[in-house]
């Protein structure tokens, strides 16, 4: 196990480096930079020109990665183009609390109502309780994330008044509990927009999962030996019904992090996702390399947790 | 027995959930939730009582830039306009009046501008406003490192005496503004000035809180990002925010003027579906700039009682540009603009063809069905607000199919083999490339009309998959192929001249239109003496606009009407044709 783990490491950064070079390759094969928006007929296009070479954006390609690679090494991510007078670092940091949040509260939510909702179904298949489950199911994969966003804000914050629609705290200044509450308060909507699909999959996954293992010589066996339900169903058929869930969840990390693109814009609910996205209408490099690193590293960690997870759930699969 | 536990599990998220509903009530004194009726919102816990306040709402969050020296965008603009004040500003026939400096005169031939300061003026860390800051603020602008720190805004330096030296920093000692004491300040300028008060109007910092900071390291400096940190002269102090949610905007007491009525004006972050909902239930109290709200929601929101809408035709257009000429290669690769190199395009040469085009496109129908009625056709590139305008002597183009169709035929261009297309006149296929951008709705859905109207008229147009804007203003640049493209345009409210974006070696004029008589009117409009005679130049402009609108190196599309909104529980409300913010030190609110 230790062996695979320190294998799975060594493999992990020359993976991480490879990432940047064709990210940034990329990036810098697109057309446009920073200030080929920036189009103002007041402003003379020699003010932008001399910016580029400023910031090094008239070298080599292959020059300007290995300054950002000897930086980014150094733990120093630059500076944005569009956020003046900001690093990349500040900029993000400002923005993962919010979207560890929003993620964390949306997985909490999938995993409580999924799960249980999923045993009950593969339990009592074709009740109505099951079909009114795979009705739900059905509806929160066919419905786009940004239309049942408007929906609950229309219902819950503009014509109940229940929960605030935008934003993440209701003003500033806010310490303590009151600060919590407004969190809370705030990630209700966003939170139950993000994780309408993944609630509807996860019960779909755990469902067809428990049924069959349900419906699995061992579990009979199990049975037979005139083991108590409950064991049946917490010691033999959860424990091998949740292997795909965790599969699902080690993805889970890398996007949790990388925030909800159109959730969080709805909501203007201020992330990683529409810094990410906005970065990238912009060409703001630093931010995007900065992000892509981060999503990269979580992701490939997300994977590696989720393969050791495995050997502690199904003593089936060893590493050597 | 398992039943149940699920059950239990499923009940305690409800409860969870009804807690979290209960929130909204416990923050809030007025909610109590039997009363809750449509009228009742999560009014939020901005506002002590008796405290008034009024929330704005804009779509996007600003950068976070508040230092008027280096931002860029119009959402740091709405914090930056109430926080700084300039010289003198614009009033809405948009001549210069006085504001920080009460009185102005200059020398015999304009070379020499004399501010006289107002006395009563303090910066709101109590320090006294001098003739120090504005010399400060200039001399930041015209710095050697202004530029490469990342700021932007060198027109309104570049016409300073001195200006080249010491930007080179071939001098360090600026002659450009100089103070004559406290309260005076005397602008220099290497030649007559015709925009001299164009080149005055720009926000004055304080010297006080930048003199030690080296002009690289201004941006990142608290001061120009922090809410009590950032100073200046306005009728609100920027004091609080929650970055990129909320920004809150407090009285100056001491203002100049008097204090202003309100207590606070707090900028919300709010999504543009969002934004008409929050209007009816109260949670917001205005919509204005920089985008206001919808042109297809204006029925919407005129039948919401509380609410008043304001409609003024926008400082900009959208075009269609004609791409009268290519660049070479090589000037491409090096990145210049020498219309000597030009290549012609070919297609477009005739400008019978670009007449016809006009003709066949019905702008009226464009205005109704993309703007719902709420924009303007234009027939001049110069904004309408503008006394140089000319709505009537340059050809107008309404739109006539017939006459597009015998100016085409008259040019030579016509259908010979019957595949309902013309021909160039020498038999050969014809077909136009037309190229556009994504990011504005409107414009997306124009395209394909455009192109129908113009294959209308007979002429094949080969409609390019639109482009992401960074990829398509690189393209545009470096155009070699395309014939058509469509751009707008927002123009500077500060002086109607065109050039930037319609000269020879403008960047901006992405069709290389190449018209040296033009070009020579649009210099002849502001080289003194003569330009510093109104009419002079309005004359001058006429001719120029008439020239325009011959030659087409683009057709102006439509102006789309900018829709603001406000509450009507907002008084003293004075807008500006360009800008909903003016004199927010007057605005109150009745309960």
């Amino acid at each position: 196990m230790t062996k695979y783990i320190i294998r799975r490491l060594l493999v992990f950064f020359p993976m991480l480096f490879a990432l940047t070079i064709i990210v940034f390759t990329l990036l810098k094969l697109a057309p446009g930079d920073p200030y080929s928006q920036m189009m103002d007929p007041q402003i003379d296009a020699s003010v932008f020109e001399e910016q580029r070479k400023a910031r090094g954006l008239d070298d080599p390609i292959p020059v300007q990665y290995f300054r950002w690679l000897t930086d980014a090494i150094q733990g120093d991510f630059g500076d944005s183009f569009r956020y003046k007078g900001r690093t990349v670092a500040e900029l993000i940091w400002d923005r993962i609390p919010n979207t560890l949040y929003l993620g964390v509260f949306s997985v909490f939510i999938t995993l409580i109502v999924a799960i249980p909702i999923g045993i009950y179904s593969a339990r009592n298949p074709y009740s109505p309780l099951d079909y009114a489950a795979t009705g739900f199911g059905f509806f929160g994969l066919a419905v786009p994330n940004f239309f049942f966003g408007l929906a609950v804000i229309y219902i819950f914050a503009i014509k109940l008044g229940w929960f605030p629609s935008q934003g993440s705290i209701s003003k500033p200044g806010l310490e303590g509990f009151e600060l919590l509450k407004a969190r809370l308060h705030h990630l209700v909507l966003p939170g139950l927009t993000l994780g309408l699909a993944s609630t509807a999959s996860y019960m779909r996954y755990m469902r067809s999962e428990v049924l069959s293992v349900l419906g699995s010589d061992y579990i009979r066996t199990a049975r037979a030996k005139g083991l108590t339900e409950r064991t049946v169903l917490y010691k033999h058929t959860l424990r091998n019904a949740l292997i795909p869930i965790i599969t699902l969840l080690g993805f889970e990390i890398g996007v949790l992090l990388g925030g909800a693109v159109i959730t969080e814009g709805v909501f203007k609910y201020p992330g990683i996702g529409t810094l990410f996205l906005e970065s990238i209408g912009n060409r703001d490099y630093p931010v995007i390399m900065a992000i892509t690193l981060m999503l990269g590293f979580f992701t490939l960690l997300g994977n590696l947790i989720a393969d050791i997870l495995y050997a502690i759930v199904d003593p089936r699969i060893r590493y050597d | 027995m398992l039943k149940k536990k699920s059950w239990l599990l499923f009940l305690s998220f409800l409860f969870t959930f009804g807690i979290l509903a209960a929130c909204s009530g416990g923050g809030g004194e007025e909610t109590t939730s039997e009363e809750t009726e449509e009228e009742t919102t999560t009014e939020e816990e901005t506002q002590e009582p008796g405290e008034k306040v009024v929330v704005g709402a804009m779509d996007t969050a600003p950068t976070g830039q508040f230092n008027p020296l280096f931002y860029t965008e119009a959402y740091e603009s709405n914090i930056i306009s109430f926080v700084y004040e300039t010289l003198v500003s614009q009033n809405e026939n948009l001549e210069y009046e006085p504001w920080l400096a009460e009185s102005w005169e200059h020398n015999e031939d304009h070379t020499v501008y004399t501010f006289h300061l107002r006395q009563d003026v303090t910066w709101h860390d109590g320090e006294p406003f001098t003739a120090d800051d504005v010399v400060f603020t200039y001399k930041t602008l015209a710095s050697p490192d202004y530029v490469a720190a990342g700021g932007v805004r060198t027109y309104v330096v570049q016409r300073l005496l001195g200006f080249e030296e010491f930007s080179s920093g071939e001098t360090d000692e600026f002659k450009g503004v100089v103070a004559v004491d406290d309260y005076t300040v005397e602008f220099h300028f290497t030649e007559p000035n015709v925009i001299a008060l164009a080149d005055a109007a720009f926000y004055i910092v304080p010297e006080h809180v930048f003199a030690d900071v080296p002009v690289a390291e201004i941006p990142e400096h608290e001061a120009s990002l922090m809410p009590e940190k950032v100073i200046g002269t306005g009728p609100f102090k920027f004091t609080d925010m929650v970055e990129g949610e909320q920004y809150v905007l407090t009285k100056n007491e001491d203002y100049w003027a008097g204090a202003p009525n309100l207590d606070s004006v707090v900028w919300k972050v709010v999504s543009g579906q969002v934004i008409l909902g929050q209007l009816e239930s109260g949670e917001i109290d205005f919509v204005a700039d920089p985008t206001g709200f919808d042109p297809a929601d204006y029925e919407q929101v005129a039948a919401m009682e509380h609410v008043e809408i304001i409609e003024e035709p926008d400082f900009g257009y959208q075009i269609l540009g004609f791409v009268h000429n290519f660049r070479t290669e090589e000037d491409i690769e090096a990145g210049v603009i020498n219309p000597d190199n030009f290549v012609p395009n070919p297609d477009l040469q005739d400008k019978r063809v670009r007449q016809a085009i006009a003709y066949a496109i019905d702008r009226e129908a464009l205005i109704e069905a993309l703007l719902h009625g709420h924009g303007t056709v234009m027939n001049s590139p110069i904004a309408p607000q503008w006394w140089v305008f000319d709505g009537d002597t340059p050809e107008q183009y309404e739109y006539d199919l017939d006459k597009a169709k015998a100016l085409l035929e008259e040019a030579g261009y016509k259908d010979v083999d019957g595949d309902g297309f013309v021909e160039t006149p020498e038999g050969e296929p014809y077909e136009l490339t037309m190229a556009y951008p994504l990011g504005i709705e409107v414009r997306e859905r124009s395209a394909p009309i455009i192109q129908g109207m113009i294959e209308e008229l007979g002429i094949k147009v080969n409609l390019l998959q639109p482009l992401e804007f960074a990829a398509y203003s690189d393209q545009l640049e470096k155009n070699t192929e395309w014939d058509l493209y469509l751009l707008g345009w927002s123009l500077g409210t500060t002086d109607p001249d065109p050039s930037g974006l319609w000269t020879a070696t403008d960047a901006y004029n992405y069709g290389r239109w190449n018209h040296p008589e033009a070009d020579a009117l649009v210099k002849q409009a502001i080289t003194p003496p003569e330009a510093f005679d109104r009419d002079f130049r309005a004359e001058v402009y006429k001719d120029w606009q008439v020239m325009f609108q011959d030659e087409l190196p683009a057709l102006i599309l439509y102006a789309r009407n900018s829709l603001w909104a406000y509450n009507k529980r907002m008084t003293g409300i004075d807008h500006m044709p360009w800008s909903f913010l003016n004199d927010p030190h007057k605005w109150d609110v009745t309960e």
